[in-house]
């Protein structure tokens, strides 16, 4: 009941007290704004201040005056607010399309079709670009696949060719496989080289398996099945794989027995002024 | 009719010719790039590279 003594105290007066001459009832102290007191009426939830089911201010109200004393209204049509509209169009303005539009005819394109072409241009540039990025990525992933160059320098073999005498046959290793290397003979050179070739099992004439006809460098490994041949045996006078009976004649060709191709040559090549002989 | 104009013309218009265009562009432009990048590099360490003053140590016995 505390809320009853803070109010007006014109809260107990009656609702009218005289009746002004036009009729209406005056009312001088009456508060609107009080609250019902608490335990009172149906809202039991101990609401407090102003009643919340009475209309906002702008929609109308009960109030009281010392000239009209009590008056309601209600306004039927809400007052005009916001931002009031412009009147752009006039005798004087320019009429356009869309007024609130800028204009944007000093940043257009002169000529739609050069700046067609200059778009496709640097599309195109970018797409070079682009590939061209590609590409050297792709490269440059797949070269460090590849073997360094101090492995490359490992795996090169240098042989000595004034310690070999003519018509002697020397065995070296190169990743792990033999190789051989003949000084061959003048007869031996005439007798590779009048071989009819063109009717050999694996046909190759004897220059194109030589450098220099007086050395054949060749893998020593049978094309059969990997064995290591025999030097000067076999029936044509040079290699002999005892395996399974593969013969081979002075320049490493297949001649006879189940090898299907003649013996590797690998890549070597000759520097120093032909003194030295490298494998690899 | 400028320059870009003609572009479009002979190599946009049609796309079957404006992206080989595009790889082949590429290919001559990531050679020319890497002859250029190298020459500039020579050039700019010009004395200090190994191939400059190789002839200072090494005699070639030909």
């Amino acid at each position: 009941m505390a809320a009853v003594f803070f109010s007006k105290k014109a809260l107990t007066a009656p609702p009218t007290v005289r009746t002004l001459a036009s009729g209406v009832p005056s009312a001088p102290l009456v508060n609107f704004a009080v609250r019902s007191p608490a335990g009172h009426g149906h809202h039991e939830h101990g609401a407090v201040g102003p009643r919340s089911d009475a209309p906002a201010r702008w929609a109308g109200g009960v109030s009281s005056s010392p000239v009209s004393g009590l008056s309601s209204k209600t306004f039927v049509s809400a007052p005009t607010t916001g931002v009031y509209q412009q009147r752009l169009l006039s005798t004087s303005a320019v009429c356009k399309d869309a007024p609130q539009v800028p204009d944007f005819s000093d940043y257009q394109a002169k000529s739609p079709s050069t700046n067609r072409g200059l778009a496709y241009f640097m599309i195109g540039s970018l797409g070079v670009l682009t590939a061209s990025a590609a590409k050297s990525t792709v490269t440059e992933f797949l070269a460090t696949m590849s073997a360094s160059a101090d492995v490359l320098a490992l795996a090169k073999v240098e042989v000595e060719l004034a310690s070999i005498p003519e018509g002697k046959n020397v065995i070296i290793k190169w990743r792990g496989k033999p190789v051989f290397i003949r000084h061959r003979t003048q007869e031996e050179i005439n007798e590779a080289k009048s071989t009819d070739w063109k009717t050999l099992r694996d046909p190759e004439s004897d220059e194109s398996r030589t450098k220099k006809p007086e050395w054949l460098v060749m893998l020593g490994v049978c094309t059969h099945l990997g064995c290591v041949p025999i030097g000067e045996a076999g029936d044509y006078g040079g290699w002999f794989c005892p395996c399974h009976g593969s013969h081979y004649d002075i320049s490493g060709r297949i001649r006879k027995g189940p090898a299907p191709l003649n013996l590797e040559v690998p890549a070597y090549d000759f520097t120093e002024g032909d003194a030295k002989l490298i494998v690899g | 009719m400028g320059v870009f104009n003609t572009f479009y013309n002979t190599i946009a218009k049609r796309n079957s010719i404006f992206v080989p265009t595009i790889f082949a562009t590429a290919f001559a432009f990531s050679i020319s790039f890497d002859v250029g990048v190298t020459s500039f590099w020579d050039r700019w360490n010009q004395g200090k590279q190994w191939k400059d003053i190789r002839h200072k140590y090494v005699q070639d016995s030909e």
